[in-house]
């Protein structure tokens, strides 16, 4: 129950600031004439400003929307009809309070008593100390409460990304759905390669063909690699579309838009390749990879890049280099690291592009390229045996994953 | 990088560590091949087993590596057995194959050497049929490029004729068969014709070498005949022919073969090959020749390296090497086909002086990271749906037709796979939804209710686009569980906004998906940028779900 205060008891017997307002509104517009005549000027601006009836322009008070009648006026007249929401503004315009009594009267309801939950009307008379608080067996376990969580594949993910961010490396993009030109040609990987067979990497029913990049480019790509493989290049071939298959197609779309010299780059995205699914083998999955660019980047650099990432990301005490052979790099290498159980198990392989895929993109200065079996890193660090896990189904393993 | 699609070709050869010994003439250290040696030849040893090593090798562009006898030569110059140029003496056999010009459109090219004197065993007999098989599956392109017959060449009388013949104009025993077939049913009914038969597709005849009795060899690159193209231990002098579309590739897989019979002591016969009026006299070994700039070299490999030092490793990987001036000059035997550019020799030095003696030095290249725009604008809508208790899941892009149309009760233009090899991923996902369904579907018997939520690419067709497709970011919401409505996800749309400070309008629309009156398309800037409602029962049934769900889908890239 509530009573006035002395404010709320004033006004009643002379009306609510803002009401005054709109009468005196009825023969002045004048702001500073107004003040004058009003009692509680200020009070009575805000309220009927918030209200939306009055607007200021200039030194005049303007009235927009006169109310035909005001609750919180019939509110302050008649408390116990009041609805609960004028109640609440009379209550903090300090207008009323509650009745001493009510509260002690709820209060003194608990003494006695043994209770679970503390009442606010027992901290607001101290009368708390007169009743007993009931034991709770702090021993049982709660009830289960799910937070939300990040998935811990995607929570690796951003691990991996950050860290390479720190690193100084930018990330890049790239569609999913690639054209052969950039998934291989531009890799020079010749069209007659058996690793572009039909079983071998995904083609796609429709859309079937996209557009090649400049025209300049595809000339010079298809001059090196008639030049090199032997073979006549063929254009359509080149245009046709795929799931992207591996994360090295973004390089060359990036080495051939002028970039900055020197830069670190990487990209960590998902890629396609037909297979059966089982415990070591997916259809899609995530790879990185990425270059360093430099006028003297050289092959003792990229050694010394992987074994930074060997360090920073496979945690290895022990590296083992070994010379390796991608269509697209010269020299080339593997990076293998020590595991107390495995022997030696490959982490990346890399190496420094071969001028016949720089050149047609217009870069001039070495590119150290290099590329990290992922899926294989986030199943050691998410401590999972069967690659499936990483995109898990099973939402009660999701909840219940420890958060790492 | 990309070792995956490597590794379907990478050539693995096995071999008895005694062989190895009898070929290299010297005992082997175990321990030294398996952390250096086999490092030379670009290997990996994957197997060892009572004296048996399975070995990968690498360089998938490489075939003089993909026999024993070829890491032999190339290990002999890493123990220093025997460095330089290795020595080929080559004698003239007198036998003559006349190359008939109707082959010009079928299969026109061949080369052809005689080896003689060869004591082959077991052991000898299985790697040149391993080697064989390499060369032609992954240097031949399944023996299209290449394709490699080896005969008895004392059942042979010269000259032997490269020609062709009718489907129906000749007959002979096929390898492993005691009965005649004419090459209509050798292509159709024997097991290696049905395998390779597609290299002759559309053909109206086909190649044929047969000798001057009229004696059938083979029909490149299908089969041999079973009286002169059978080896075995007794047979002591062989013909070798490899038949292919350009001479110079299938001179390298020639020359990978004579050399490795070399190896095996065999003693190398020329043949001379006629074109018309040309003649082409094989195996040619005349060694080829390369430059190679050493202040390039220094700089590639970051190392200071002298002139004598290139000198001495180059011999060791079996080049012969000259100091020209600022460069060298290397020549090597042309069973290589892997030299186009001087960073091919460059590597063979870093090699040769081995990868694991050099010093890894970190790029000193200072440059500000940075993350995308998408993912920054990901993370954010990512943290503001955990601090709303819900949980995040992450599936596959690839999704099945039913799945992504039937069972969502529409139809839209997808992005389809050619060769899927199951049905479950043949389409890629154009809306988040129906991954999530499923998702749920698996999961009926876990405590409801059940909120989780995704973030990832769907992709759509965009004809305007270089890739005729867009990848476009999505966020997913769905809710299940026994008292769930509209009123649960419009509130959780509502929270997401106010929290990025996003002003958006809800209004009512129609939706296959969606109960009607339980759906709304949200807008930013009058702009659609997605849905919210409840889904349809017939679609939880379709999914086999049980509790209502209710969903949002928005396009991030609109907020």
């Amino acid at each position: 129950m509530y009573e006035l205060t002395e404010e709320g008891k004033e006004y009643l017997e002379k009306g609510l600031p803002e009401i005054n307002l709109l009468k005196a509104l009825e023969r002045e517009k004048d702001l500073k004439k107004l003040k004058g005549i009003v009692e509680n000027f200020n009070i009575a601006l805000q309220w009927a400003k918030k209200n939306g009836w009055i607007k200021i322009e200039g030194s005049k008070l303007i009235l927009e929307k006169k109310p035909s009648s005001y609750d919180l006026q019939e509110s302050l007249k008649n408390l116990e009809k009041a609805e609960k929401k004028y109640l609440d503004i009379l209550l903090k315009r300090n207008l009323i309070m509650e009745i001493r009594e009510d509260i002690e009267k709820e209060a003194k309801s608990f003494i006695g008593k043994e209770i679970t939950n503390i009442h606010p009307s027992l901290l607001k008379t101290g009368l708390w100390r007169k009743v007993e608080l009931k034991e709770y067996n702090v021993k049982a376990v709660g009830k289960k409460i799910y937070p939300g969580k990040i998935q811990p594949y995607q929570k690796f993910i951003l691990q991996i990304k950050e860290k390479l961010i720190e690193l100084g490396f930018k990330e890049m993009t790239g569609p999913s759905i690639e054209t052969e030109f950039w998934n291989f040609d531009a890799l020079f990987q010749p069209q007659n390669h058996p690793a572009r067979d039909w079983t071998d990497t995904y083609s796609l029913k429709k859309p079937k063909y996209g557009e090649l990049p400049d025209k300049k480019i595809v000339e010079a790509v298809k001059k090196s690699h008639e030049k090199s493989w032997n073979y006549k290049w063929d254009e359509e071939k080149a245009r046709k579309l795929m799931p992207r298959a591996h994360d090295t197609a973004i390089s060359p779309r990036y080495l051939s838009k002028g970039i900055e010299i020197p830069g670190k780059y990487f990209s960590l995205v998902r890629c396609y390749r037909p297979d059966v699914v089982d415990a070591t083998h997916l259809i899609e999955f995530n790879q990185l990879g990425g270059f360093v660019i430099g006028e003297n980047m050289n092959l003792k650099n990229l050694l010394g890049l992987l074994k930074m990432f060997a360090i920073e990301f496979g945690g290895a005490e022990e590296v083992k280099f070994f010379p390796d052979y991608y269509p697209f790099t010269e020299p080339s290498v593997q990076i293998s690291v020590k595991d107390k159980k495995l022997g030696w198990v490959e982490l990346a392989g890399a190496g420094i592009f071969r001028k016949e895929l720089t050149e047609p993109l217009g870069i001039k200065v070495p590119v150290i390229a290099w590329g990290i079996g992922f899926d294989r890193l986030a199943m050691c660090n998410l401590g999972v045996n069967d690659i499936r896990e990483l995109f898990s189904q099973n939402l009660s393993w999701l909840r219940n994953f420890r958060v790492l | 990088m990309v070792k995956e699609l490597q590794g379907v070709i990478m050539p693995t050869i096995e071999f008895s560590l005694k062989d190895l010994e009898r070929l290299l003439g010297k005992k082997i250290d175990l321990e030294e091949l398996k952390n250096e040696g086999i490092l030379f030849v670009k290997g990996e040893i994957d197997e060892e087993r009572n004296g048996k090593l399975k070995v990968d090798i690498k360089d998938t562009n490489r075939p003089d590596l993909w026999s024993i006898e070829g890491v032999t030569r190339e290990l002999k110059g890493h123990y220093r057995i025997e460095e330089g140029l290795p020595k080929f003496k080559i004698q003239k056999s007198g036998l003559t194959v006349i190359v008939d010009k109707k082959v010009e459109n079928v299969r026109p090219k061949t080369v052809c050497a005689v080896v003689k004197k060869l004591k082959l065993d077991d052991e000898a007999i299985k790697q040149m049929i391993q080697l064989q098989e390499k060369v032609c599956q992954t240097f031949g392109r399944n023996r299209d490029m290449a394709a490699i017959g080896v005969y008895d060449y004392d059942k042979i009388k010269g000259p032997i004729k490269y020609t062709t013949f009718k489907p129906n104009e000749l007959k002979f025993e096929p390898l492993g068969l005691k009965r005649k077939m004419n090459l209509k049913e050798i292509l159709t009914k024997h097991p290696k014709g049905k395998e390779y038969g597609y290299l002759l597709r559309d053909k109206k005849e086909y190649p044929i070498f047969i000798d001057s009795a009229k004696n059938v060899l083979s029909m490149p690159p299908i089969i041999n005949s079973n009286y002169t193209g059978k080896v075995d231990e007794n047979t002591k002098n062989v013909f070798i022919e490899v038949s292919g579309h350009e001479i110079n590739h299938i001179s390298v897989a020639l020359n990978v073969i004579v050399t490795a019979l070399k190896e095996r002591g065999g003693k190398l016969y020329s043949v001379d090959v006629k074109y018309g009026n040309k003649t082409v006299t094989t195996p040619d070994l005349t060694p080829k020749k390369a430059r190679m700039n050493m202040e390039n070299c220094r700089k590639i490999l970051g190392m200071d390296i002298s002139a004598k030092e290139m000198l001495k490793l180059l011999r060791q990987s079996r080049f012969d090497a000259k100091l020209k001036g600022k460069e060298i000059e290397v020549s090597y035997v042309p069973y290589r086909n892997d030299i186009m550019d001087e960073r091919d020799v460059m590597e063979d030095i870093a090699i040769s002086f081995g990868y694991n003696n050099i010093e890894p030095e970190e790029p000193k290249i200072y440059t500000k990271g940075e993350g995308t725009k998408k993912e920054r604008l990901s993370n954010k809508i990512r943290e503001i749906c955990i601090g709303l208790g819900i949980q995040e899941v992450l599936n596959f892009t690839l999704s099945s037709k039913e799945d992504l149309l039937e069972r969502m009760r529409i139809k839209d233009d997808i992005v389809e796979i050619e060769n899927p090899v199951s049905s479950s991923w043949c389409v890629f996902r154009n809306s988040l939804i129906p991954n999530c369904l499923r998702f749920l579907s698996y999961n009926k018997h876990v405590e409801y209710p059940q909120k989780i939520f995704e973030i990832g690419d769907v992709i759509k067709i965009d004809e305007g686009k270089e890739t005729k497709t867009r990848d476009v970011r999505n966020l997913a919401i769905l809710i299940t569980g026994i008292k769930i409505g509209y009123e649960e996800i419009s509130s959780l749309l509502n929270s997401l906004m106010e929290n990025l400070k996003v002003e958006y309008k809800i209004e009512e629309m129609r939706n296959e998906k969606f109960i009607e009156g339980r759906c709304a398309s949200v807008f930013v800037d009058k702009k659609l940028i997605g849905e919210i409602g409840e889904i349809h029962p017939e679609i939880l049934e379709n999914f086999g779900l049980e509790m209502p769900v209710v969903s949002l889908e928005l396009n991030l890239e609109g907020l």
